[in-house]
Formats: C-alpha cells, sequence, structure tokens
C-alpha cells in the first residue's frame, strides 16, 4: 500500500467566480466561492469518491484537477509536480494521464463522429500510430469495455446509453491514464444498466490500476465504488474518511443528514430520519462562521461566528465541525 | 380498511405510431388503485411507465400516439368515453400530476400568486380575495416559509425544491382523488428529497388521496408506497405488496433488479448486473420480453408471452416459471 494521497494532490485550491453586473460597465457585486480552499489526496489505483449536493463545488473540483478551470490560489500536485506551474512538456505528459467520463452519454460525443474516430482520438494527439495500428487499439479497446470490434463503424446514436458510456469509458483508457475524472457516470443510466458499468469501471480499475475520482450524489453508489471518500458542504470539505468508516460512523452532522436521507433500498430497513430543514443557502451570500449552521440540528454560539476548519480527528479522518 | 377502489385500470393499450410501424408503448396494463394507498410503478425509461400515466389523464401526445383498447375506470367512470371538455374537468379537479420538472409544469411569466389561485377562480368561482386566503394557507401547509411574499414571485425566484412545493400546493387545492406523481423528487437534492417526500405522505394521510408514485428509486418505493407494479417494455411483470415484492419478488426480472441495486448499508465486491440491455420497444421479441436477458429462459419463453399468473393473494406476475405452482 502506498502512502495515501500520492497520486494527485490539492492543496488548499480555490476557485472563486465573479458574479458581474452591467453591459457597458461591469461592476462586480459579488463572488461564488465555488470551491473555497479545498485539500485532498487521491491514492494510485484507488477510487475517492466526492459527494454533496449541488452546488457544493464536487464538479468544479473535477474541472479544476481537468484544467479546465483555473484556480485562483492553492497547488495541485501530480506525483509530486506541480501542475500549476510546470512545463509544456510536464502539462502534456499530465494531460495524458488524467482523462475524464461525463455524466450525460448523449452529450459528450459529437454526433457525426464514428466510434472509431471518437475514441482514437486522444491516441492521435498523444501518440504517433499508423492508421492501421490505430485500427487494431481502437478494437482491443472496444472488447475491453465489453462492444463488438465491428461497432467502431457505428455513430453514437446507434447505441443506448449504457453502451455510450463504454464508449466513454474506451476513450478514457485509451491512453492508459493514471487517474480518470467520473462525474456522475451511472446516474443517466437505467437501473438495470448502473450495475454493468460499475462492475466494468471496477475491472478496468484492478487491471490497470488506473485511480478515479467519483463524483456522485447517490451515497450506495459511492459506498460501492469507493476507498476513500470526502463530502462537501459550499465549496468546502467537511468530512473525510475511509469509505467503510464514513458510512458506518459518520461524524460529521451535514454527514448524518445525507446519510439519513439516502433512503434505504428495502421497506424492512428504517433508518432514524434526521431531516435537516431548510434550502441549501445561496453560494452568493454565505452564512457566516460554519455554512451548515442554519440547517445544523447541534448548532450552537460559536458555530455562527467561527469558520471550523478541517482538522484530524483520528488516524485518517478529518472533519470540519466544532464538535470535534 | 376499507378498500374502495378509486381508479381501475383494465387492459390498456397505448400505442405509438411512428412511419417505420408501431411502437407498443403500453400493452395490456390492468392495475386498481384502493382509496388512500399509494401504489409505485417501477420500471426503466421506455417501460411505458409515464405513457401509463398520460394515458390515465387522456394527453398521449396526438396524433403520434392513441390509446387503442381498455378500459379507465375513475369511480366506476370509463375515462375513455369522456369528450375532452369533460376530461379537462377531471384533470383539474379529480386527477392532478406532479411532473418530474417543476420549471417546466409552472408558468414562467405569471407569478406564484396568479398560478396557485387560478384553477380555484376560474373552476371553482371563488373571489379572488378568499381564493388568496386559501392559496397562503396551502403555501404555508407545503412548508414555503413566508408565503405572503412568495406571492409575488416568479417560478424562476425559487429553489427546485421550493417549485416543486408549489405545484403540489396547486394540485392539493383541488382536492384530487387520485394524485399521479411522475418522479417529483429526481431533480432534488436528498435532503430536499426526503422533506418532500414526508410532506406528500402528510397529506396523504390527511386528505386521504390515492398517488400513483411512478419511479426508478427502490429507495423511494420502499418509502413511498403500499404496493408495487414492476414494468417492463410497455406490461406490468409483476404487482406485489410493498414487503413481499422485496422479500419474496417471483418475477426474474424483480429478482436480478433488486440484486443489482447497491445497498448502502452493505458492502460487496462485485453486484450481480443484469446483462444486456432493454428491448427496443419498436423491435420486441416474440415471446417474453425479459427472455433475452433472464438466466432462467427455456423453450416456452422465446415463442409465448405468459400470461399473469397468481403467486400469492394481490400478488402476480407473468413469468413461465410460474404455470406449474398457479
Amino acid at each position: 500500500m502506498q502512502s495515501p494521497g500520492d497520486l494527485l494532490t490539492l492543496k488548499n485550491v480555490k476557485k472563486h467566480f465573479p458574479i458581474t453586473k452591467g453591459v457597458l460597465v461591469r461592476r462586480r457585486i459579488g463572488t461564488v466561492k465555488a470551491v473555497d480552499g479545498v485539500s485532498l489526496g487521491i491514492s494510485q489505483g484507488q477510487t475517492y469518491g466526492l459527494v454533496g449536493e449541488s452546488g457544493c463545488g464536487k464538479t468544479t473540483t473535477g474541472k479544476l484537477i481537468l484544467l479546465v478551470e483555473k484556480p485562483n490560489e492553492g497547488e495541485i500536485l501530480f506525483q509530486g509536480v506541480d501542475i500549476l506551474h510546470s512545463s509544456r512538456e510536464q502539462l502534456r505528459q499530465y494531460r495524458a494521464s488524467v482523462s475524464v467520463v461525463f455524466q450525460d452519454p448523449w452529450s459528450s460525443f459529437n454526433p457525426r463522429v464514428r466510434v472509431q474516430s471518437i475514441i482514437a482520438e486522444p491516441l492521435m494527439t498523444h501518440k504517433r500510430l499508423t492508421n492501421m495500428e490505430l485500427k487494431a487499439e481502437v478494437k482491443k479497446l472496444l472488447e475491453e469495455v465489453g462492444l463488438h470490434p465491428s461497432q467502431a463503424e457505428f455513430y453514437p446514436h446507434e447505441f443506448s446509453g449504457g453502451q455510450r458510456q463504454r464508449i466513454a469509458i474506451a476513450r478514457a483508457i485509451a491512453l492508459r491514464p493514471k487517474l480518470i475524472v467520473l462525474d456522475e457516470p451511472v446516474s443517466a443510466l437505467d437501473v438495470s444498466i448502473r450495475a454493468q458499468v460499475m462492475n466494468l469501471l471496477k475491472v478496468i480499475q484492478k487491471e490497470y490500476g488506473i485511480a478515479y475520482l467519483l463524483i456522485a450524489h447517490n451515497l450506495a453508489t459511492v459506498r460501492y465504488m469507493s476507498h476513500r471518500v470526502g463530502v462537501m458542504y459550499l465549496g468546502e470539505l467537511v468530512e473525510e474518511a475511509d469509505s467503510h468508516e464514513l458510512f458506518t460512523d459518520p461524524l460529521h452532522p451535514y454527514t448524518k443528514a445525507l446519510i439519513s436521507a439516502s433512503l434505504p433500498a428495502r421497506p424492512d430497513v428504517r433508518r432514524e430520519e434526521l431531516v435537516i430543514s431548510g434550502e441549501i443557502p445561496s453560494p452568493l451570500n454565505l452564512p457566516s462562521g460554519c455554512a451548515f449552521h442554519p440547517r445544523c440540528p447541534l448548532a450552537f454560539d460559536r458555530c455562527s461566528e467561527v469558520v471550523p476548519k478541517l482538522k484530524d480527528v483520528r488516524l485518517g479522518r478529518k472533519v470540519a465541525c466544532h464538535l470535534y | 380498511m376499507a378498500h374502495k377502489v378509486v381508479l381501475e385500470v383494465k387492459d390498456l393499450r397505448t400505442y405509438f405510431f411512428p412511419r417505420s410501424g408501431v411502437v407498443k408503448a403500453v400493452d395490456g396494463v390492468s392495475f386498481d388503485l384502493v382509496e388512500g394507498e399509494t401504489l409505485g410503478v417501477v420500471g426503466e425509461s421506455a417501460s411505458g411507465k409515464s405513457v401509463t400515466a398520460l394515458s390515465i389523464l387522456r394527453l398521449v401526445p396526438h396524433p403520434a400516439g392513441r390509446i387503442v383498447g381498455g378500459e379507465i375506470l375513475l369511480e366506476g367512470e370509463d375515462l375513455l368515453k369522456k369528450s375532452s371538455a369533460e376530461m379537462t374537468k377531471i384533470r383539474g379537479k379529480k386527477i392532478c400530476m406532479i411532473q418530474q420538472d417543476p420549471m417546466t409544469s409552472l408558468n414562467p411569466v405569471l407569478s406564484i400568486g396568479d398560478q396557485t389561485t387560478e384553477a380555484m377562480r376560474t373552476e371553482d368561482k371563488m373571489e379572488p380575495e378568499s381564493a388568496r386566503q386559501r392559496a397562503l394557507e396551502l403555501l404555508e401547509r407545503v412548508g414555503i416559509s413566508a408565503p405572503e411574499a412568495r406571492m409575488g414571485n416568479y417560478p424562476h425566484q425559487m429553489s427546485g425544491g421550493m417549485r416543486q412545493r408549489v405545484v403540489g400546493a396547486i394540485a392539493i387545492s383541488r382536492r384530487p382523488k387520485v394524485l399521479i406523481a411522475d418522479e417529483p423528487t429526481t431533480s432534488l437534492d436528498a435532503t430536499i428529497q426526503l422533506q418532500y417526500l414526508r410532506l406528500l405522505k402528510e397529506i396523504q394521510a390527511e386528505t386521504g388521496v390515492s398517488i400513483i408514485f411512478i419511479t426508478h428509486d427502490f429507495g423511494i418505493v420502499a418509502r413511498m408506497c403500499d404496493r408495487v407494479a414492476v414494468m417492463y417494455a410497455g406490461r406490468i411483470v409483476e404487482i406485489a405488496d410493498v414487503r413481499r415484492l422485496f422479500s419474496e419478488p417471483a418475477h426474474p426480472y424483480t429478482v436480478a433488479l433488486l440484486r443489482s441495486v447497491p445497498d448502502l448499508e452493505q458492502e460487496v465486491e462485485f453486484l450481480p448486473a443484469i446483462e444486456g440491455q432493454p428491448p427496443r420497444p419498436e423491435n420486441l421479441p416474440i415471446g417474453c420480453s425479459f427472455e433475452p436477458r433472464c438466466p432462467l429462459a427455456f423453450d416456452r419463453c422465446r415463442v409465448e408471452y405468459p400470461p399473469e399468473f397468481t403467486v400469492a393473494p394481490g400478488h402476480r406476475a407473468r413469468c413461465w416459471m410460474l404455470s406449474g405452482k398457479d
């Protein structure tokens, strides 16, 4: 076992989006702190699950890792190399080592391009292969994800959602990356297809030792897939632990609420339902102190005044809450 | 408990007619709905669950689709024999629907006040002031704080959870007999979803409305429903009491589906997945629609569609495996 977070480390990463008003003279009227000081580490060959509700910053965190968005502050270290201040060659290597699978298999492909070219695209960018080699490589990839090699000549619309997600996975593993960002990889799929795709991802992980950053809102999916889990709320990481511990012994009141809000899959299991009142506050106008305190059943005076820091409470367990 | 049947659907067939042929979206669906109960309808996309709902409301897109057969009896009266003017009254009064996306069911250019009072003003001929009072009560009932201030808001000024509450308030303002909820919480976050599900249950306890809850989430089924109908390729393949369905599923599809869903309570290395894809509705197998994916299929399954077999009182399933046990 490697040291935790040895593949990719985020250190105090921030991404703030300005909100402007006016057409000719743009005035800045506020800031959305989409990601506000997140630190986490992803280990080789393991899955890091990032959970939270909409607007919590989990997708923006994924985009920062993919360099789609540039952080305002903080560091991204990949195998010890600072990616935000690295040479062109290092950046090229990084882009070849990190790939992505998106949520919606209907909008993530160009409908006018054949599967052959979709999967071959990263290979053409990063490797010098002859046409024959490309074709052979694509066929091999299709077989790996459980599709027939002859389907390389088809267009995306000829596939079902589950099959399209398999194509997306084939494209993502084409360069044998070290990390794949999976942004809600199964939530758009039918229930009977989800297990197929999740199992395929697990098999591929075992075979090639690829690490995943799994961004998802369904806790059962995250538990099934992840080794380590981070819980986000309004741009901050509020709790981080190994999957088993987080789900059997959650510490942060928000984690507890999330777990109790996810309905058990059987009628004879009745979890204690901790209903938290109220809505997620607007990220434009964050509450003072702990962002969760207006909805927290255990909040006390200090929570509205001081922002709790994410700290180690036990070996391998981090939580940002004044109760600990 | 009095088992007064409110809604009875008998052998409903709704087909679509694209240029290439016939798509049997709903093909022989029968069920009944008892007063005050919640019937879950589960199935994958294109299994016919939403088309069943639209058929009950007589809102199947026309001329692309048509109800070609069957009966839909609401308190004994066949809705398929009603004129479209009569249906409009029934839709605004006896059967209401909550759809998945509240942004598409609310009018973006009308205020919340206008939309919550509209039906009371036009259908019930209520005075504007009393309609307003009633709307305020209802908005408060569905958990909207400061309803006075919200009356002047437009849908885009509210969050998804709040909008869905407004839709709920409009629906219960009609005191319907039947409420069809088509994935009402799919677009909501988990903590908001739980609040909304609880609200629906409370309203049901107060008003005795019967709910048809369309979903693909077994967690919601387990939490909300009294009985469950499992749909596959346009037909109900199994219907049973919720506890029985989870403890003793009879159809191989239900069995496989329940096994393939990850459970938060358990850690497993690999989930048993259902292989293959659901059939395309325009190209169904001759025999049982699940046969190509079924681990237990035998010769008869390939050639003949199974009828409904009774497994236990109130528990029926369409599978040839059950033919000897009837």
